[in-house]
């Protein structure tokens, strides 16, 4: 069936409808998709080099393992992704392989290094949190059904990475000391990261047609508190500061410091006494991207090369 | 060196229904086999099985991820 209008199929989509295929799509439909998909797809493979560089600092091998395996687990992510770009059209040699590293769409807060294990797992407490976010909110209503099927797999594991993150941020900061102090330096450079990777606040959010497609339920806005209502009272029941506090008369979660603020990238710090920034400077920085970008692409794309130089070179020396 | 689709099957316990779980590009039924079980370890299966999506017949659609012989050399 062939729908002709862009109206036509956002309202059946209103009424419940499951879109199962590429011909069942508008143009409009297709390209909102292509857009989540993508931004999806390369937060997932981001997230392995970002992830495999710092596991280099695992306190053991046990721990190393662990980390190793969600790697491995993040690759089988974007893997699936792609292969869904790719069912509505999209190549993905193309899309690993065939892109700049600044044309990729993941959050800046995959463009920074994770400088030691504090670093990677409040990365795994923080940003796998955002992707749970996210992707259960998609999960939960998404109109697209070959990527609710997909995600149940996704789910799963991010739940494992999440829970990696929260048992070692645990165990550092009942360690005290200097333990403590490290994961308290990670919190403090990652906790904003993760509620700028949220985006533009409902006020100034531009119509994108996300929500009429239903490829996802939640505002910007509403996914940022649904992040906060778990992070915040675990930071809070383990010690470590946070720049946000629970307002019972609003009951809302509020951020202690100015948002949308600027970011030292040399420093791994906020400037907060810079106060209050612009969105149009965040998608400034956003664009010129992170001191990592280059590097993390780079990693994933030389692979390629290396492998196929390697056999050239095999097959000319015979 | 041409990677082909493969469509991943599996059943979680025995009497379970056999449902499509994911997908895999592979360059042989053999390579497929193991990215296969790799990728989708999240169960314990009790059996999973590749299949060429060139392979799939479709019976009653025209259109979709199974519908002609798309997965072929893709
Ligand atoms: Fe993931
Ligand atoms: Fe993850």
């Amino acid at each position: 069936m062939v729908l002709s209008n862009e109206d036509e199929l956002k309202q059946k989509i209103q009424d419940g409808y499951i879109v199962e295929s590429r011909e069942e799509m508008t143009e409009g439909y297709r390209k909102a998709l292509i857009v989540q998909l993508t931004v999806q797809a390369d937060t997932e493979l981001m997230s392995a080099p970002a992830y495999w560089m710092a596991a280099r600092h695992a306190p053991s091998t046990n721990t190393q393992v662990s980390a190793h395996a969600i790697i491995q687990d993040e690759l089988a992510h974007a893997n699936i992704a792609y292969r869904l770009l790719e069912d509505i059209g999209e190549s993905k040699e193309q899309l690993v392989y065939g892109r700049q590293p600044h044309e990729f769409k993941h959050p800046y807060g995959f463009d920074q290094p994770l400088d030691n294990w504090a670093d990677l797992v409040v990365a795994n407490g923080f940003f796998d949190r955002a992707g749970i976010t996210l992707l259960s909110d998609v999960y939960q209503n998404t109109s697209y059904g070959p990527l609710k099927r997909a995600l149940v797999k996704v789910d799963m594991e991010e739940t494992f990475h999440l829970r990696h993150g929260e048992v070692w941020m645990r165990r550092l900061a009942k360690a005290g000391g200097e333990a403590k102090e490290i994961v308290q330096c990670s919190v403090d450079w990652m906790f904003p990261m993760t509620i700028e990777w949220f985006g533009l606040p409902d006020d100034l959010k531009r119509h994108s047609g996300q929500l009429d497609y239903k490829l996802k339920g939640l505002s910007n806005d509403e996914l940022r508190q649904v992040w906060m209502s778990s992070t915040v009272p675990l930071c809070e029941e383990l010690g470590l500061n946070v720049p946000a506090h629970f307002d019972s008369e609003t009951e809302e979660y509020v951020l202690d410091y100015p948002f949308p603020c600027e970011y030292d990238t040399a420093d791994k710090r906020w400037v907060f006494e810079d106060g209050e920034s612009t969105w149009d400077t965040v998608f400034k920085r956003w664009k010129g991207r992170g001191p990592m970008n280059e590097i993390y692409v780079e990693s994933i794309q030389r692979s390629r090369r290396d492998v196929g130089g390697w056999l050239a070179e095999k097959r000319q020396a015979y | 060196m041409i990677e082909r689709v493969y469509d991943v099957f599996a059943r979680k316990h025995r009497g379970d229904q056999l449902a499509h779980i994911g997908y895999v590009d592979a360059l042989d039924d053999e390579m497929a086999r193991v990215y296969a079980w790799k990728t989708y370890d999240e169960e314990n299966w009790f059996e999973m099985c590749v299949i060429r999506r060139s392979n799939i017949i479709p019976v009653n659609r025209q259109d979709g991820p199974f519908s002609g012989s798309k997965g072929e050399g893709e």
